[in-house]
């Protein structure tokens, strides 16, 4: 019975991606310009993530902190990485639906455009995660912490085998030398901006 | 159903196996190059067995099965060799390394299972054809509708051959799961059904990789006949990541 079931599924999930095919196929426009990727892009203060992933911060919070506060303390600096890490998402997507428009106008190398896609992916794979784990642990009540233990956000920096400022430090690399090659005008703009 | 109808999958395969030439495919999908080439060789001995030997319904019988294994084994490869392209760079992740081996566990399980609750009209290894050729297109659909769900998450780019090869599979299997499974709950008196429409689908499969194949995927390794950047150009370039750090 469980078989048949998740027959269906797997059949109803093929059918559901046929269509979107169609759809995506039927709707094909570039969803943002070349010229306007700069101003949809988010901040992502790096230097900020890094303080946050950092054990010795974390340690010293704990040290000086009493347990009450100090679970205070952790879930303002989870949210506050649950925004850099949804801002890098976002930029993620921005940046790959720019390497694609400026790949489709044959105006950027396939190997720029490739590097820019794949470090996007892998942002996007660890933002993933990364959230949805922020997500549950800020789901559970502040009090639920001295029962379950809190857990300390330098973990956060590898999820999914994956380095969150890292990659996302690949994705700005990347991202700068596809604007070499297309808007060097726009650079200061990116380096504001990613 | 007419012949030269039920042969036109045959000359699309042809033109396709001259797109893949031109675009030389076998190099950068060699297993959806033999399997497309397996298909044109299969498809025209059994077009000469049937026409050849008429009478000898045996040997068609042989060739046909034979020719349907042969299908299951690459059809498999082709989802491996479409897996192993789109998650190339996450190789390093050591889950990504599990998820074909998770796919196929899955649909085995799955097609094996569906043999148990509604057994197949052939016995001996003819079952364990039809067991593989379900458990294939299961494989087929869940890489398909995986890769196109990655798509808005990820951002995956859509023309790239990897994705041509799913969706033609993808699409042409959805369609032939759907009716297999009608097929066992009407019976026999919907074989003619069935068969046009596993024929439409399959030919559209098979325009989807045409159409796929027509425009040429562009090099994503660094040609070295590109000469490298000037100083200047370098120097402007370390200037912004030193800015962004």
């Amino acid at each position: 019975m469980l078989s048949l079931v998740l027959t269906w599924l797997i059949v109803a999930w093929g059918a559901l991606a046929c269509i979107y095919l169609l759809y995506r196929a039927w709707t094909r426009f570039p969803r943002r310009d070349l010229d306007d990727v700069v101003h949809f892009l988010y901040p992502v203060d790096l230097s900020l993530a890094e303080s946050l992933l950092d054990p010795a911060e974390d340690f010293s919070l704990r040290w000086s902190l009493s347990p009450r506060a100090y679970r205070e303390a952790q879930r303002r600096r989870m949210r506050l990485y649950l925004e850099l890490v949804r801002r890098m998402a976002h930029n993620s997507v921005v940046l790959v639906e720019f390497g694609n428009a400026a790949c489709a106008g044959e105006k950027l190398e396939a190997a720029v455009v490739s590097e820019l896609q794949q470090a996007a992916i892998k942002v996007r794979l660890y933002s993933t995660f990364a959230r949805l784990n922020l997500r549950i642990r800020l789901l559970l009540p502040s009090g639920a912490f001295g029962v379950i233990p809190l857990p300390d956000l330098p973990r956060m920096r590898k999820v999914a085998d994956l380095d969150g400022p890292k990659t996302y430090d690949e994705l700005r690399t990347a991202a700068a030398a596809a604007f070499m090659q297309l808007q060097p005008g726009d650079l200061e703009g990116l380096t504001r901006n990613l | 159903m007419n012949l030269l109808l039920r042969y036109i999958p045959l000359s699309l395969l042809v033109l396709l196996l001259w797109v893949l030439l031109r675009r030389r495919a076998q190099q950068v999908c060699p297993w959806f190059f033999v399997y497309v080439a397996f298909g044109v060789v299969a498809d025209m001995v059994r077009l000469a067995v049937r026409l050849l030997v008429p009478l000898n319904a045996d040997v068609y019988y042989a060739t046909y099965w034979i020719s349907e294994a042969g299908y299951d084994v690459l059809g498999m490869l082709v989802m491996y060799e479409v897996l192993r392209a789109v998650l190339g760079n996450l190789t390093r992740a050591w889950w990504s390394r599990l998820i074909f081996p998770a796919v196929f566990i899955l649909g085995v399980s799955l097609s094996l299972a569906r043999a148990r609750a509604v057994p197949p009209q052939v016995g001996g290894i003819l079952a364990y054809i039809v067991v593989g050729e379900i458990a294939v297109r299961l494989v087929q659909v869940i890489v398909f509708a995986g890769l196109v769900t990655s798509v808005p998450l990820l951002g995956l780019r859509w023309r790239q051959y990897p994705f041509g090869i799913a969706a033609g599979f993808g699409i042409f299997s959805t369609v032939a799961l759907l009716m297999t499974t009608k097929f066992s709950d009407f019976g026999t008196s919907f074989k003619l059904l069935f068969g046009w429409t596993l024929l439409v689908a399959y030919s559209v499969a098979v325009l989807i990789w045409i159409w796929f194949f027509s425009s040429p995927q562009k090099a994503e390794t660094p040609n070295p006949d590109v000469s490298a950047p000037s100083p200047g150009v370098l120097k402007q370039y370390l200037d912004v990541l030193r800015r962004m750090r």
